[in-house]
């Protein structure tokens, strides 16, 4: 057995498929030690908000300011007028206020915007432009006064009356400590509940990870008890269950696991009812070859001996058959895990999988991330992460599978 | 050796794999240079599949069609199926291309049909779309008036039980023939005779319609229980006419079979909009003008409208229309798109909306959640009042609705929409008592508390007479913004020790379970603007007749019996003093917020409108000062921008 590990760990596939899948369940477990907020809490009001960190605006414009002189990296008004703004300007001034090309300096930021000032006006409904062209334009010119502002916002409060009254004006040198805010960081954005993406990811993954190895348990020991009765017993005993797993082999199992899942119902579908659906749906293969291994290895001389020696029959299954098969049903039942967490995730993109509100499932954040077009939006924060868990999750298992299929399988090794 | 044969049968069989895949792939490139090729020229490139939506008939149930697959499998599927449809490309020049309103191989062009899913010729609400047959009159939302189109005038006696209205005289068929009064009447008759459900609905209020001569018309009212002057003169924005030779040629063919008159497919209609048939298939869906339309008379527009042809690319789904309006091989989108104001401030694309900021639309509709009130739990008002207490509505505003409708702080909760129009019917003030707070679970805690509905058995969820108070929230599936606005109702029965769970059947057992009464909690929206607005919004909440039909899609899903708002149902109809409308809407209003049959949960537009100034511009905008509303230059007097469009330059 010592031996056994020893040359398993040694296994450079293995070992890396292992760390993988450790850290993977490491961060779940260490992650919510530190980060107790309830994953399905909906904090930002709207939909996918950028990763970053989030200050209170209004505690920042009233907590003790520190004056800073940094020096300017460029001017406002430079920053407004980038290479494209420009050409509009100039569009604008040659076509819709007459201007001729030759007087027009876009080189010259000042100059050009005094000439705009002089020949746009917000309120005319300029011909020859289209309603959106209209509209950016009025925003450009927004921009392009708050650029050319005079430092300082005044922050002003209303008295009992009702009128206002100049409290504090904050100077474009005025900076903050990010220490004497409040703030809130998210680190993958939100989602288009306004939810943590990273706090659901790692929820999402703890029970995907549940279902999956609920769903593996479950369909490695339906497996391997039909496949070890089937391969040992052989007769009639076989034929019915080969039969049976036919049956459930042509049939593809993501349908039964749709209908079940549906008929199901909403109610019922919790995590342990999801693990169990996928378990019962995709055991038969398990145990076609589990049977195929029994069959060569049970007119082998130990189990003969055994078999001569009175030993009943679940003995000789579980002493001399079990431990030569062990190898492969670990491997089997790895890649069973895979399976399911893979099982999951599509069935919660068809919406069959647990309810939004109760559970995080990796299936159910890409479900909604779809729906609400974060893959047409660029929100990449929302479905990206756990695309990339999910292939790192099955990736890992499958290294660890051909690694002890390396170990195992004297025709692999070196 | 043997490891040796192995590998090498191993690399073989992976070499082929590659080729076949390299095959496979190289084929569907050269498909897709053929393709792109025209595309760069004129027509629109991306024909997403078609998809039989056949359940999905109104556009309301349409317009939220579900965002299954990936924009990736949408597009492959998409550059296979475009050869055949380059035959059919319309200039671009000369066509407007819509979304959101047809999503199949159009069925039929009968206004009869109960199951057409027509949506390019058939809307026949109180913004009917006007594009191939007409009503007599066009609602605008904005003003809340109507304008003349087949009729020009109408007025009613003393006694509001005979409507007289004046017809066009220029008014024509397709067919060159004069529309006549006869026509209207016939109409009127043959809706009654086959009892479609325009007949049956209208057959209830309008006792007969009478050709007086040519171009005048009377509209006699029932004038027993079921006198009701302002469903009578919804006659005449929301029926179709209908030619009378036309109509007998019909039923004929069909032997006068009512089931076979209502399933004529009408391929070879009569009409009298600007618009005919000229092409569908389960690619797109084609009207071509008709540039005899007898619209271009100074009487009524003085010229045809713009585009030569109206094409609507049949799409897959919500995304596959998205990214055509953002490539601009769309140019009206009757859509909702998350974020839709990342689409010109972060893409910078020529795309705008009725409004610039949010909400972005003109909202007039409200979807709500309507109670089972013959559900044990629900039967009791605290139970229904506590959960609409502590949903989160501006969570749902923000996230579900991606921020485009007003909420419910700008809006107080009432039976009326939130256009001025309407709220001037209810006096907020002495409603304001009945208001509860956004997410108000202590409220909503307390008062369950107090009603003595509280969890004994302590797994967390009160019991009414022993048993878990657990309701299921349903809405159809792929309705993106109702599923997510019901996620939020769920998360709000947590926190107050309600189980809700959520449940999105397909639509059509949806529609079932609505229909009939077989739900716990579910949404339909309460009707837009129309001409007997806020009126219809009251029934939609309140009218027992709606109740007791036995395939409700109306209105008052939940069963909720008030003799008191049956009573001022049946008073306002027949009520011309504004004073005493104000004292009923707002009776009705202190209904609903104490008793909660039903909770708006947000307001949204009756139609979603984005346009591309790709292609055509000079779009209604609501600073315009046109009066055109953004009804997707389609239904009702929005049908006016299509005379205005021009080309971008």
């Amino acid at each position: 057995m010592k031996n056994t590990l020893k040359q398993v760990f040694h296994s450079g596939k293995f070992l890396f498929g292992f760390c993988i899948f450790v850290v993977i369940i490491a961060t779940c477990i260490i992650y919510p030690i530190f980060v107790t907020a309830d994953p399905l809490q909906m904090i930002g009001q709207g939909n996918f908000f950028k990763p970053g960190t989030y200050v209170s605006i209004e505690e920042s414009t009233l907590s003790k300011s520190y004056t800073l002189q940094l020096p300017k990296e460029f001017s406002k008004l430079e920053a407004v007028l980038d290479i494209d703004t420009r050409s509009e300007i100039q569009q604008f001034l040659i076509k819709q206020a007459g201007i001729a090309e030759s007087e027009i300096d876009v080189t010259d930021a000042e100059a050009l915007v005094e000439q705009w000032k002089a020949n746009y006006d917000p309120d005319t409904k300029y011909k020859g432009l289209t309603t959106a062209k209209r509209k950016a334009l009025k925003r450009l010119n927004n921009e392009i006064n708050a650029a050319l502002k005079d430092s300082g916002v005044i922050i002003a409060e209303k008295d009992e009356e009702g009128a206002l009254a100049q409290s504090k004006v904050i100077k474009d040198t005025d900076y903050v400590n990010i220490n004497d805010v409040t703030k809130k960081t998210f680190i993958l954005g939100t989602d288009n509940f306004g939810r943590d993406v990273l706090t659901e990811l790692i929820a999402a993954t703890k029970s995907s990870l549940k279902i999956g190895l609920l769903a593996g348990t479950i369909a490695t020991a339906i497996g391997l008890i039909l496949g070890l009765l089937a391969g040992y017993m052989g007769g009639l005993a076989d034929n019915i269950i080969i039969f049976i797993t036919n049956l459930f082999t042509v049939i593809p199992s993501f349908v039964i696991l749709i209908l079940i899942s549906y008929s199901v119902g909403d109610n019922a579908r919790g995590i342990a009812m999801v693990g169990i659906i996928i378990g019962v749906t995709s055991w038969p293969w398990t145990t076609r070859s589990v049977r195929s291994q029994v069959i060569s290895l049970r007119n082998r001389d130990h189990v003969n001996l055994s078999k001569l020696s009175g030993h009943s029959m679940f003995r000789i299954i579980f002493t001399d058959i079990l431990p030569y098969i062990a190898s492969y049903v670990v491997m089997a039942f790895i890649l069973q895990i895979s399976s399911g967490i893979l099982a999951e995730a599509q069935l919660s993109m068809i919406g069959l999988g647990p309810a939004t509100t109760k559970t995080a499932t990796l299936g159910l954040m890409m479900q909604w991330a779809m729906t609400y077009s974060a893959h047409l939006n660029g929100s990449w924060w929302a479905y990206f992460p756990v695309v990339i868990l999910i292939a790192l999750i099955s990736f890992s298992l499958n290294l660890m599978n051909t690694g002890l299929d390396q170990v195992f399988n004297p025709q692999l090794r070196d | 050796m043997k490891k040796n044969l192995q590998k090498v049968m191993s690399l073989l069989c992976v070499s082929a794999l590659t080729m076949s895949m390299i095959a496979g792939c190289g084929g569907s490139t050269s498909d897709t240079t053929t393709t792109e090729a025209p595309a760069a020229t004129e027509e629109a490139s991306t024909e997403a599949p078609a998809e039989e939506t056949a359940e999905e008939t109104t556009e309301e149930a349409t317009e939220e069609a579900a965002e299954e697959t990936t924009e990736e499998a949408t597009e492959e599927e998409a550059t296979e199926d475009t050869a055949s449809s380059d035959a059919d490309a319309t200039p671009r020049n000369e066509t407007l291309y819509e979304a959101g309103q047809q999503w199949g191989t159009i069925n039929d062009w009968n206004p009869m049909s109960a199951n057409s899913n027509n949506g390019l010729a058939l809307s026949a609400n109180e913004q009917a779309r006007e594009l191939v047959y007409e009503t007599l009159f066009m609602f605008n939302s904005l003003d809340g008036k109507l304008y003349p189109l087949l009729g020009s005038e109408y007025s009613w006696n003393d006694d509001q039980t005979e409507l007289t209205v004046t017809l066009n005289p220029d008014a024509k068929w397709s067919d060159g023939t004069q529309f006549t009064a006869e026509d209207v009447a016939y109409t009127f008759d043959t809706h009654v005779k086959y009892q479609s459900s325009t007949g049956a609905d209208f057959s209830t209020y309008i006792d007969s319609i009478e050709a007086v001569d040519d171009t005048t018309v009377v509209i006699k009212a029932k004038t027993d229980d079921n006198f009701n002057p302002l469903k009578v003169s919804s006659f005449l924005n929301s029926v179709y006419m209908m030619q009378k030779a036309y109509l007998q040629t019909v039923e004929e063919r069909n032997g006068e079979d009512a089931d076979a008159v209502k399933q004529d497919t009408m391929e070879d209609l009569v009409h009298t909009g600007p618009y005919g048939p000229y092409l569908s298939n389960d690619q797109k869906a084609v009207i071509i003008r008709d540039d005899n339309y007898w619209g271009q008379a100074d009487s009524m527009w003085g010229k045809l409208p713009v585009p030569k042809y109206i094409a609507h690319t049949i799409y897959k789904d919500n995304a596959a229309g998205q990214v055509a309006l953002s490539q601009g091989e769309v140019d009206v989108c009757q859509q909702f798109i998350t974020d839709v104001q990342n689409l010109w401030l972060e893409d910078g694309l020529p795309i705008s909306t009725w409004l610039d900021d949010a909400p972005y639309g003109a909202c007039e509709a409200i979807p709500s959640m309507f109670f089972n009130t013959e559900r044990p739990g629900l039967d009791k008002k605290e139970v229904r009042r506590a959960i609409a207490m502590a949903v989160d509505y501006e969570q749902i505003i923000a996230s579900a609705m991606s921020g485009q409708s007003p909420t419910f702080a700008e809006y107080p909760r009432s039976v009326v929409g939130p256009t001025d129009g309407e709220r001037k019917y209810v006096d907020f003030d002495a409603i304001a008592d009945l208001q509860w707070d956004n997410a108000d679970v202590d409220g909503a805690n307390k008062l369950l508390d107090d009603a003595g509905i509280v969890d004994t058995d302590g797994d967390g969820i009160r019991e009414v007479d022993g048993t878990n108070l657990s309701f299921k929230a349903e809405c159809p599936t792929g309705w993106s913004d109702w599923n997510a606005s019901m996620e939020i109702v769920a998360a709000a029965g947590q926190n107050i020790g309600i189980d809700i769970q959520t449940y999105f059947p397909e639509a059509s057992s949806y529609y079932d379970d609505m229909t009939t009464c077989n739900f716990d909690i579910c949404m339909w929206s309460a009707p837009g603007a129309g001409m007997m607005n806020p009126y219809s919004k009251g029934m939609f909440y309140f009218s027992e007749e709606y109740a007791k039909l036995p395939s409700n899609w109306s209105g008052n899903f939940g069963h909720y019996m008030n003799d008191d708002a049956e009573k001022i149902l049946k008073a306002i109809p027949t009520e011309t003093d504004e004073a005493k409308l104000k004292e009923y809407y707002t009776e009705l209003s202190k209904i609903l917020l104490d008793e909660c049959p039903a909770v708006a949960l947000m307001y949204r537009p009756s139609l979603f409108y984005a346009v591309n100034e790709s292609v055509w511009t000079n779009y209604p905008a609501a600073d315009d000062g046109r009066n055109i509303p953004p009804t997707d230059c389609t239904d009702g007097y929005g049908i006016a921008a299509l005379y205005d469009l021009e080309l971008v330059e």
